[in-house]
């Protein structure tokens, strides 16, 4: 395995989608491999920090000016 | 239950979700709130008979997807890189090629709190808003809705396979830029 098929292969690895097989061999790579090592870990920290960083929360007065805007909507209807 | 009830049990479920998935995909609050609002419109004018579906869910992020890229169109794009040049690149004997000091960089030790603070954190908000928007809009769905692959490509109208490999170049054109600017301070 080369790093680039490492890499090509490395989400189902960190979603745990991977067939056993597979995995081992992976994992076999990754132990002689120091860049493909850096490359999961920060991969994986990657995708910690963007579901993170994503979890945005609706402001309270824009849920406020929703309601209303609903509330017009369903008179109106 | 009233329409208003309804309405307001179906705020309480969805409108957090529509919003987070809008913002991700348009990184505009203004444009999300229109979004927001465009979406609870059409569930008003879909009326009751979608209370309670199972599928209503799958339908409202489908909207919310398709109006946000909709918003983004012809917008800030100017923010955006191509995806190719933040991909890995390899030797011709398939190992990393570039400076060894950057293939082996690793910063996933740092603590979250300081990654996620100050400057660390305005690169990373900058690197996504370099993504492409439709490579945002299958990383919110999978890694902050947390949905399957299946139920992003349901959602975005894709194959499974074409969902994983956008996942998958969005993640690493993350990572890309990351690395890069952790290493710079960029």
């Amino acid at each position: 395995m080369t790093c680039r098929d490492a890499i090509d292969i490395l989400a189902d690895y960190v979603d745990g989608a991977m067939p056993a097989e597979l995995a081992a061999e992976l994992e076999r790579h990754l132990a002689g491999c120091e860049p493909c090592r850096a490359y999961l870990a920060t991969y994986r920290k990657t995708g910690m920090l963007g579901a993170i960083a994503g979890r945005v929360d609706m402001p309270a007065e824009m849920q406020t000016r929703l309601r209303r805007f609903l509330s017009e909507q369903l008179r109106r209807a | 239950m009233g329409d208003g009830e309804a309405l307001e049990a179906l705020m309480s479920r969805y409108a957090s979700r529509i919003y987070r998935l809008a913002y991700g995909i348009t990184r505009s609050a203004p444009d999300a709130e229109e979004v927001v609002q465009d979406v609870f419109l059409q569930i008003v004018n879909k009326g009751a008979g979608f209370e309670g579906r199972a599928a209503l869910g799958s339908w409202i992020y489908r909207i919310t997807t398709n109006v946000s890229l909709n918003k983004r169109r012809g917008k800030r794009r100017e923010l955006e890189t191509p995806l190719d040049e933040l991909l890995p690149t390899f030797l011709p004997d398939g190992h990393r090629a570039g400076d060894r000091a950057f293939v082996v960089a690793d910063w996933s030790s740092t603590p979250d709190r300081e990654l996620l603070a100050g400057e660390s954190r305005r690169l990373l908000e900058a690197a996504i808003d370099r993504l492409p928007a439709h490579y945002r809009a299958v990383l919110v769905l999978r890694d902050v809705e947390e949905l399957s692959n299946e139920e992003v490509a349901e959602i975005v109208g894709d194959t499974v396979a074409a969902v994983k490999t956008r996942l998958h170049r969005a993640r690493m054109a993350l990572r890309e830029q990351l690395t890069r600017d952790l290493r710079t301070g960029a």
